[in-house]
């Protein structure tokens, strides 16, 4: 199962909300879809949940074209929109058999598949309540509920973690967690970049419409550093190893930090190994060596200039 | 053994169960649960019984009258007929609306769901609804059988209207909520509508004491009046039927073909309609009926010459991905298929075609009864049509050429401003120098040269006629390149291919992103 987003073009007027947008992703994976307001994201994501029609280029869901063949396409993708479900007079296990109804799910299967797809979201405790009566990580998970009720391979969540406490974004993270390693692709947008960094095996920066930067989460972590950051933690002698370390080739800065040192090292990684191996042969007891990473909110801050369309 | 085991027993229930459309189950599960449905009928129910009851008690002399039974039912009738074209249309539109303004129909339009079982789903639930209301009052309304004055063939046949008048109603209502406007536009069509409503039960009350008064028990066998009863079904069939695919329309992505079904079901209703009328106009030697038809859809193919210059500019690659492969079925195609260019050539045809029709009859059959009103109607509804498709192509004009920003959906107000501006400024013009202060005194008819309606009231009709003629010749001949390049972009997708020679389907693997699979990514890392 992959999804391929090739060339995405989608116009509104003068106005380009996604441009030229190429990238792909498989099972298994969660894609982080980042990128301020207004950058083309909910756009690019209702292209793929066939919601709208691209001006040009093509999403391919499973080689399922989402322009030429969305019926099929629908069967292939889940959507979790930003907005929570509304409906009033109306429990949740209405809702999800309403859904389920929907995605023409008949008889005793339709049964099951809504108690087990309640099971999986914990919401069997809470299935008679109705959906006004329920907060916002509730209502989250019933969204998510609905979106796996026909079990597509691939998830589309836009913003999910949006105004939730820290508790339902920890139950939706574990959830992400488990849908990914039940092989789903999941493309997720969300402003929490925290939360993104941990759950995402890759990530895609997005502004004016425009891919700004991408790729696996280690090498985008890595490649937006222009020097390495290195934590040293040693036994004893933290003061002769901080005079020794200023002497040294490679080292830009260091710095003593209550029990640490953090070094500035101009180098590659294997320039990262040779000092460990060298500090070791000179007699130091290491508890801990460590490169340090950007994080993902330093590196959208970098690489976006806050543009709106 | 119960009649549910026996249907539990076969499976009956669950097929059935599984058979209806999810959305009239929701839509019932949410009205039993609704406290405002419950309200609405018990209030319903309470004043019926007031009624009732201050009527026996306060003229009790009146009960002694002949008419009695009539007049308490006429009462229950107005209560019923009033409370449900106000609550049925009302509760079912808002509650389109509400889902309409959120995300929820886009939530259904990523299932299998189809938009017209969607509104299907709406009707059929408000018709459940208003059977619930109907029935609930059904014992008030026979109970005034013993009170004399009304037989209960009059009975069934007048709540059997008014049930049809709701469930148009309703119909309506569901269009407006499903029109894709704002709040503030979208409370205007809804005061509108009401206004309508009250026009509707105003007539219909009329009507009905019309019909009490003659019989209805007594004129059962007489074949006027069930010429009468066809003519309200098919009326209301075309209403309802116009409605409901419009409003599947309305809620159907603009990516999709919504204006196929749209013109199928008019160009239907209008060989059936024009069929029925010509048997009718034969049947009763009377023009009548051809004049009446031609004044309803040339008039309706005028308004949809509006709505199709508000259409995309060109049919999109969803649409395009159903174009025929024959030329014979494309070009039957493009008549239908969404497009302003295939909106513009079918309302074009359809008032050509209905003109034509209606004016060869007239010529046929010259000694029928209501000739000269047929040919009077005939040029009044030509110049009127000539008008709006003026109006209309200089819009799209003005909005492609000059306002392109603006989105095409919205060339129906540039043509709508144009239409006004026709109208006021030349009488406007003729008012302030040449007029004097008696104006109705003054000849002002030729001022009125631009107002497409008003064919009867202007005195030079040749002026006003070969300047529509030479108008709409002009911005035929402006948007003549502009029509071409459309006809032959009408043709089935095909993939496009590059250079190389390969597909769109070569060019993913040249995308500038590609993630590994997770496993295959720590693979590499360990």
């Amino acid at each position: 199962m992959k999804v391929e987003v090739v060339n995405l073009k989608k116009h509104f007027g003068a106005t380009r909300a996604v441009d030229d947008v190429s990238f792909s992703f498989s099972s298994g994976q969660v894609v982080g879809f980042v990128g301020p307001n207004g950058a083309g994201k909910t756009t690019t994501m209702r292209i793929l949940s066939t919601l709208d029609e691209p001006s040009d280029g093509d999403a391919m869901i499973d080689g399922v074209s989402v322009v030429e063949e969305p019926e099929r396409a629908r069967h292939l993708v889940g959507y979790v929109p930003d907005s929570l479900p509304t409906h009033r007079d109306m429990s949740v296990h209405e809702y999800l058999d309403f859904f389920a109804r929907a995605y023409d799910l008949k008889g005793e299967r339709r049964e099951q598949v809504i108690e087990s797809v309640e099971e999986f979201t914990n919401l069997t405790g809470i299935r008679e309540k109705m959906l006004n009566a329920l907060s916002k990580g509730m209502k989250q998970r019933v969204s998510l509920a609905r979106a796996l009720l026909h079990d597509p391979p691939v998830l589309i969540m836009d913003e999910p973690a949006a105004g939730l406490d820290p508790r339902a974004r920890i139950e939706l993270r574990e959830l992400l967690r488990v849908l990914s390693s039940h092989g789903k692709a999941i493309l997720i947008s969300s402003h929490i970049l925290t939360e993104l960094a941990e759950i995402c095996h890759a990530a895609v920066i997005i502004e004016h419409g425009k891919i700004l930067m991408a790729g696996a989460m280690g090498d985008l972590l890595m490649s937006s550093v222009p020097r390495r950051t290195v934590l040293i933690r040693v036994l004893e002698q933290q003061e002769e190893l901080h005079r020794e370390l200023l002497q040294m080739p490679h080292i830009e800065n260091a710095r003593l930090i209550g029990s640490e040192i953090a070094l500035e090292v101009n180098g590659t990684e294997e320039t990262c190994c040779d000092l460990l191996v060298s500090l070791i042969q000179r007699g130091y007891r290491i508890l801990e060596f460590k490169q340090q990473r950007a994080n993902l909110e330093e590196i959208f801050m970098n690489v976006t200039k806050g543009v709106v369309q | 053994m119960t009649v549910r085991s026996v249907l539990r027993q076969k499976g009956l229930l669950a097929r059935i169960d599984d058979w209806m459309n999810p959305i009239v189950i929701k839509e019932l599960r949410q009205a039993v649960q609704s406290r405002f449905v419950v309200t609405a009928l018990l209030v319903l129910l309470s004043i019926q019984l007031l009624a009732v009851g201050i009527y026996i008690l306060a003229w009790r002399s009146a009960l002694i009258d002949l008419d009695a039974g009539r007049w308490v039912f006429m009462l229950l009738y107005g209560i019923l007929l009033g409370i449900s074209m106000l609550f049925v249309p009302l509760y079912t539109a808002i509650r389109l609306f509400a889902e309409r303004s959120d995300t929820n129909v886009d939530l259904l339009f990523i299932t299998t769901i189809k938009p017209r079982s969607i509104i299907a789903g709406k009707l059929f639930a408000a018709i459940i609804l208003t059977i619930l209301i109907f029935s609930a009052c059904m014992p008030f309304m026979a109970f005034t059988y013993f009170l004399r004055g009304i037989d209960l063939p009059s009975i069934f046949v007048v709540l059997l209207l008014g049930f049809m008048i709701v469930i148009t109603c309703t119909q309506a209502a569901i269009f407006v909520a499903s029109i894709p406007v704002n709040r503030v536009l979208k409370v205007i069509f809804g005061l509108v509508v009401l206004w309508v409503f009250l026009m509707i039960f105003i007539s219909t009350m009329g009507g009905m004491n019309e019909l009490f008064r003659m019989g209805i028990g007594s004129r059962l066998g007489d074949w006027e009046f069930w010429e009468g009863v066809i003519g309200f079904l098919s009326l209301f069939t075309l209403l309802i039927g116009s409605f409901f695919v419009l409003s599947v329309a309305m809620i159907t992505p603009p990516a999709a073909n919504r204006g196929f079904p749209v013109r199928v079901f008019m160009t239907l209703a209008w060989a059936s309609l024009g069929i029925t009328v010509l048997i009718g106009s034969v049947i009763n030697k009377t023009h009548t009926p051809v004049a009446v038809w031609q004044v309803v859809f040339s008039s309706t193919f005028a308004l949809a010459l509006f709505i199709a210059v508000s259409e995309r500019d060109g049919p999109g690659r969803r649409v395009l991905r159903s174009v025929p492969q024959s030329k014979l079925k494309r070009a039957v195609a493009f008549f239908f298929y969404s497009g302003a260019a295939s909106g513009l050539t079918w309302a074009s045809v359809g008032i050509a075609l209905t003109l034509t029709l209606a004016w060869i009859w007239s010529k046929l059959l010259p000694a029928y009864s209501n000739h000269d009103d047929l040919i009077g109607g005939l040029k009044w509804m030509g110049a009127m049509c000539l008008y709006f498709f003026c109006y209309a192509l200089s819009g799209a004009l003005l909005r492609r050429h000059l306002l392109s920003k603006v989105g095409s959906e919205l060339t129906w107000i540039f043509g709508l401003i144009l239409m006004i501006g026709g109208i006021v400024v030349p009488f406007m013009i003729g008012y302030l120098l040449f007029f004097g202060d008696e104006w109705w005194k003054e000849d002002y008819e030729n001022w009125l040269v631009g107002n497409p309606f008003a064919w009867n009231g202007i005195s030079s009709k040749a002026l006003y006629l070969g300047i529509a003629v030479v108008w709409a010749v002009l911005v035929a001949a402006l948007n003549l390149r502009w029509f071409i390049e459309r006809v032959s972009g009408f043709r089935p997708l095909i993939a496009p291919i590059d250079q190389s020679g390969s597909s769109v389907m070569a060019q993913i693997h040249d995308a500038n992103i590609a993630f590994e699979p997770p496993g295959r990514q720590e693979r590499q890392d360990a």
